[in-house]
């Protein structure tokens, strides 16, 4: 029985799981200690909850980001869009519970707000999915960059008696999550849409998608429905979006369209392009960016100047180091990976050793075929399973 | 005859946005690539000028020297401008873009979101505390009325687009360049040095750029600011793709049919609150009826 | 081998240096000092205005530390300190910087530096009941229902009326023009303010106004002065950076008469100090309606609040404006509010809880006894200040000054 237990235990893929396992662990610590600490205590743990509340939402579009990025391969410039959509939307239904309803209740709002904002939203990333029917590449791209600043200017001139107008929108009663438990919600929707992305794309439909990132003629020839699945991919990251936009707004109590501009969506993009496309990457992309951001706030003097050219400094540098195809040999030699082996690892295992091909962090991307292929793809033959079996044996 | 003043105005933008559109659209038909800092070499050329009249004095001259001694000193600040503009591109393209030939669209996309940050970051520097910066010394009261600049815009986006097309068909820079965008590989099989000719490219591509700053510095706002770029920049680059992305004629075509309507929308107060949205809209529009932008060439994907 | 070892040697030294950091902040600072939290714009776009204000703070509250470090009769015995956070502009990092402030231990606020921020200031403050006076956020809505807030300068609607008076008492008779910013909230709150006080105060001419509003992309200037010809008044509620170049088309031609007045808000504030824009060379009236000018006459308290301004701060990066002056009269309110608390026998301490010095606050601030004599406003007694007050909506009760920058010529 013991062993039984034991066995099954072992099966699981833990490592398919540790995410959730991560941000479970560490919310739960953090929520009880925000919702328990008081006085004094709770003053100075304050500037972690807006920071936690930040980290969640960036993470949500983050990963929302890399399902269309990343894995149908498609470039979105368009995602503040959708999350404008939820914003709006959602604080428009805010208002109407709060103004013509009377109700107040946290949970009530946060429910009825975000399945409004996240159904408008994934109302438009279908929208937006249309025109990817027929176009692909750069023109698309251009699509839903115009989708993003065709809908700011519609929230700007639209009716200000329900969008607000030009100074924007306000919920009433100064209505906002309490910061003590807002970052805990978050969290559960950062739960949900990894949950959500990650089976989406490790399911039959996950599998159809990457097939049409790769290559979209072989994929129809296939008999894959290349229509349905980029629709599909649009609208599950459109939603969440849209869930990320509802979460802002209540956050803040305000939504301004000004935010929501293309800047805001590159800003995503960067994130999810530091991240390698992949989920894991983008939500450890998302907390690195709304760490360095929290700090930088607090950043004072002379440097506080220079602080957006470090930042755009750093990119270049780093997407360089990524990516050239001359530093492929230096940035074998010296990652992340290699030095934390050096402190952790005793003894080097080659059977380990892993090539760019095969790393979480490293998804091919496919705009164009030809590119993929020049790209550091390695076909990788020492493999994983050879290590697991010798492993299990030694077990036994 | 309001109509009349509109058309004239927006045949003018649309010559600007149609200049800024053929350094998208070239570098994007060599080098395969979006280069997002285009609009931000605008604001360069643009800081330039105001660098060049501060440093010399030349803005304050129109007193001492007349007419003449001003449009002199215009001149020179405006090639002041498309020489730094050219150095610019070159630098960017050496220093930046150069190392990741080869590697993901994507990753020269951020990298080119990256050089536009550090751009604005560097400009935001110039002049801390004042968040715009006048340098209308050059239209001088009574002489660069806006006829005058729409006019002189008019003159020099003709002359620009025709002795583009001209340099492209005729010249063997330009074929080489054409024989470049259709197949990089066998252009160098040929014997073209396409590095060389991406250089070029760029440098085109940013002194266009410069003339354009110029331009829009004469007929509309004369201040700059370090976010001046970005959204004749994205107007621009909707322009090149609404004529065909890759296509010179398609980026002159794109360029002046936005600025008409542009400016046409400017006629009644409602549609002018929505002229962003509708430029946006006429974009997608076209996008779906003709996939490839106006002008553009369908190529077949092979497999 | 040895290489793994530094490495894992200097990683164990790091994480413990961030544990100790992590934890001595959560120890809080253990001096006697009274916080203040402001967020502004101290980088960016309007960084003159966040720095501004940030540094006539700290002027202000050093001149008042100073005076609690003599102490005596009716101090209150201990010292205050400034916390400056950056927001940008952009209301999304308010809350951030919040908590960041909150977290330093702030009791009391100067709010934010920008309306456009301050909403989410707002509902942030209602909720804690947080006490904030805001020296610049003129939005009509930032002071909220909740009594927790105060502005030191005019709100939109006031200065929008304010402009209105201004207009009938002097230039009825006239062809009025308005020039305004669409999709600016300061300006837009300003123009509805206007028109609806001239429709209300006289329907004729509200009906004869020419209106010319302006995008932030749209910057072609002579169509705007081709639809304001002939207008000897032109109201202008937007910030002098967008106004400089209007006037500069304006004086090309001849459609905007030379005895014409452009008439601004407060957004015109440092009109004089754009680099290369001659002020004179422009040939019509300039006057703007406003609470505090740089250019104050010598012996008055304005006069040395901006000599001791010049003194301390760099003045070609970080000059004093408006927003300075009013973060010093905001300093000062709150101490002399402070004191006329505890002269009344409220107990004040640095270790209270923020809700209930924001209580003892707003009882001060809206009492009829409580009178505060700023350097904000037009003087109105011997000492050269003026007498400033609030009303239970939060808004401030003081005579505007009309400052004309220069005469037509």
């Amino acid at each position: 029985m013991m062993k039984k237990v034991l066995s099954t235990f072992k099966s699981i893929k833990w490592k398919h799981y540790s995410v959730y396992l991560i941000i479970a662990v560490a919310v739960a610590i953090l929520g009880y200690l925000s919702l328990s600490l008081d006085g004094k205590a709770s003053r100075a743990f304050d500037t972690y909850r807006s920071l936690l509340g930040d980290m969640s939402i960036w993470i949500i579009l983050a990963v929302s980001l890399s399902l269309v990025v990343g894995f149908l391969g498609e470039l979105s410039l368009g995602h503040a869009g959708f999350m404008s959509v939820g914003a709006y939307l959602g604080a428009v239904i805010t208002n109407v519970l709060i103004a013509n309803l009377k109700i107040e209740n946290t949970f009530v709002i946060i429910v009825v707000s975000v399945f409004v904002g996240g159904v408008s939203a994934a109302a438009c990333g279908f929208i937006v999915g249309l025109p990817a029917l027929r176009l692909k590449g750069d023109y698309l791209a251009i699509v839903t960059l115009a989708f993003g600043e065709i809908v700011r200017v519609i929230f700007k001139n639209a009716n200000p008696n329900i969008f607000g107008g030009a100074g924007g929108l306000q919920l009433k009663n100064y209505f906002t999550i309490d910061r003590k438990y807002f970052f805990i919600i978050g969290f559960l929707f950062v739960i949900l849409t990894i949950a959500v992305i990650q089976n989406t794309i490790r399911s039959k439909h996950g599998r159809a998608i990457t097939a049409i990132r790769d290559n979209e003629i072989a994929a129809k020839a296939t008999g894959i429905n290349v229509t349905k699945y980029k629709l599909m991919g649009f609208v599950i990251s459109a939603a969440f979006a849209g869930i990320a936009g509802v979460l802002m707004t209540l956050k803040d109590g305000t939504v301004l369209y000004s935010k929501f501009d293309y800047n805001y969506s590159i800003e995503i993009l960067v994130i999810v392009v530091l991240g390698g496309m992949g989920i894991n990457g983008s939500v450890i992309a998302a907390v690195f960016i709304s760490l360095l951001n929290w700090k930088l706030t607090d950043m004072n003097g002379s440097l506080s100047d220079y602080k957006n050219l470090i930042y755009a400094l750093i990119l270049i540098l780093l997407i360089i180091y990524r990516n050239a195809p001359a530093l492929k040999g230096f940035r074998e030699k010296y990652n992340f990976r290699t030095l934390w082996a050096m402190v952790f690892k005793p003894k080097h295992n080659p059977a380990k050793d892993k090539g760019d091909a095969v790393r979480w962090d490293v998804v091919p991307t496919k705009i164009e075929m030809n590119e993929v292929l020049s790209t550091d793809v390695v076909i990788d033959s020492t493999g994983d399973n050879s290590a697991d079996i010798g492993e299990r044996g030694g077990n036994k | 005859m309001e109509f009349l003043e509109k058309l004239i105005l927006g045949i003018s933008d649309g010559g600007i946005y149609a200049m800024i559109a053929l350094g998208y659209t070239m570098v994007y038909g060599i080098a395969k690539m979006l280069n997002f800092a285009h609009g931000d070499v605008i604001m360069v050329g643009g800081y330039s000028i105001l660098i060049f009249f501060n440093t010399t004095g030349l803005g304050f001259a129109y007193e001492a020297t007349g007419i003449r001694g001003t449009i002199f000193a215009s001149l020179i600040a405006l090639v002041v401008s498309v020489i730094v503009c050219t150095l610019l591109g070159i630098v960017i393209e050496k220093l930046a873009y150069k190392p990741l030939r080869g590697s993901s669209p994507l990753a020269v996309l951020i990298t080119a979101i990256g050089v536009s940050m550090l751009l604005q970051s560097i400009a935001q520097l110039y002049r801390k505390g004042s968040n715009a910066v006048p340098i209308y010394q050059f239209k001088p009261t009574g002489i660069f009325d806006i006829t005058m600049a729409t006019v002189f815009t008019l003159g020099m986006s003709i002359v620009v687009m025709f002795s583009l097309t001209m340099f492209v068909k005729r010249s063997k820079t330009g074929r080489a360049m054409i024989a470049v965008s259709e197949d990089k590989g066998a252009a160098q099989l040929m014997g073209i040095n396409v590095n060389n000719i991406i250089m070029i490219t760029f440098a085109i591509g940013s002194a266009l750029a410069a003339l354009a700053g110029f331009c829009s510095l004469a007929t509309g706002s004369s201040f700059v600011q370090p976010g001046y770029g970005s959204m004749p920049g994205i107007k621009a680059f909707t322009a090149a793709v609404i004529g065909g992305i890759g296509s010179i004629p398609g980026a002159m075509l794109g360029g002046i049919l936005l600025g008409i309507i542009e400016n046409l929308c400017m006629l009644n107060d409602t549609l002018a609150n929505y002229k962003d949205a509708i430029e946006f809209s006429i974009l997608i529009i076209v996008l779906l009826i003709k996939p490839a932008g106006l002008l553009g060439k369908k190529r077949r994907e092979k497999v | 081998m040895k290489l793994r070892k530094i490495l894992a040697l200097v990683l164990t030294v790091v994480l413990c240096f961030g544990m100790v950091s992590v934890l001595a902040s959560c120890g809080g600072t253990e001096e006697d000092v009274m916080v203040i939290g402001v967020s502004g714009p101290l980088t960016g776009d309007y960084s003159m205005y966040g720095k501004a204000v940030e540094n006539a703070a700290n002027l202000a509250i050093e001149e008042i530390n100073a005076i609690e470090e003599k102490g005596g009769e009716g101090t209150l015995g201990f010292k205050f300190e400034l916390v400056a956070t950056d927001d940008e502009a952009d209301y999304t990092k308010v809350q951030n910087n919040y908590t960041n402030m909150v977290s330093k231990g702030m009791l009391l606020s100067l709010g934010t530096v920008t309306t456009g921020a301050g909403m989410t200031y707002t509902s942030l403050a209602a909720k804690d009941n947080m006490f904030f006076l805001t020296p610049s956020a003129t939005g009509d809505d930032i002071p909220g229902t909740a009594g927790n807030g105060f502005q030191m300068c005019f709100a939109d609607s006031q200065q929008g009326v304010l402009a209105a008076e201004y207009l009938l008492e002097n230039y009825a008779d006239k062809k009025i023009g308005v020039y305004y910013k669409q999709g600016d909230a300061y300006s837009e709150g300003i123009y509805e303010q206007f028109m609806g006080k001239l429709r209300k105060e006289n329907a004729q001419i509200a009906d004869a106004v020419v209106v010319a509003p302006f995008t932030k992309d749209d910057a072609s200037q002579a169509a705007h002065v081709s639809k304001l010809a002939g207008c000897e008044f032109i109201f202008m509620p937007i910030y002098y950076s967008d106004a400089a170049p209007f006037m500069v088309e304006a004086n090309k031609g001849t459609q905007i008469p030379a005895n014409a007045v452009f008439y601004g808000g407060d957004g015109f504030d440092g009109i004089t100090s754009i680099p290369n824009f001659d002020i004179n060379s422009i040939k019509q009236e300039i006057t703007y309606l406003t609470h505090f000018t740089v250019n104050a006459e010598e012996g008055t308290p304005a006069y040395e609040f901006i000599k001791k301004y010049e003194a301390k701060y760099d003045e070609t990066k970080e000059p004093v404006n408006q927003f300075g002056a009013a973060a010093y009269d905001c300093v000062y309110a709150i101490y002399a509010a402070l004191k006329f608390a505890k002269a009344n026998g409220a107990e004040i301490s640095t270790d209270m809880d923020a809700s209930d010095l924001c209580n003892i606050l707003k009882g001060v601030l809206v009492n009829d006894e409580f009178e505060f004599r700023g350097i904000t406003g037009e003087a109105d007694g011997e000492d050269g200040r003026a007498s400033i007050s609030w009303e239970s909506n939060g808004q401030v009760t003081k005579t505007p000054k009309q400052e004309i920058v220069k005469k037509a010529s």
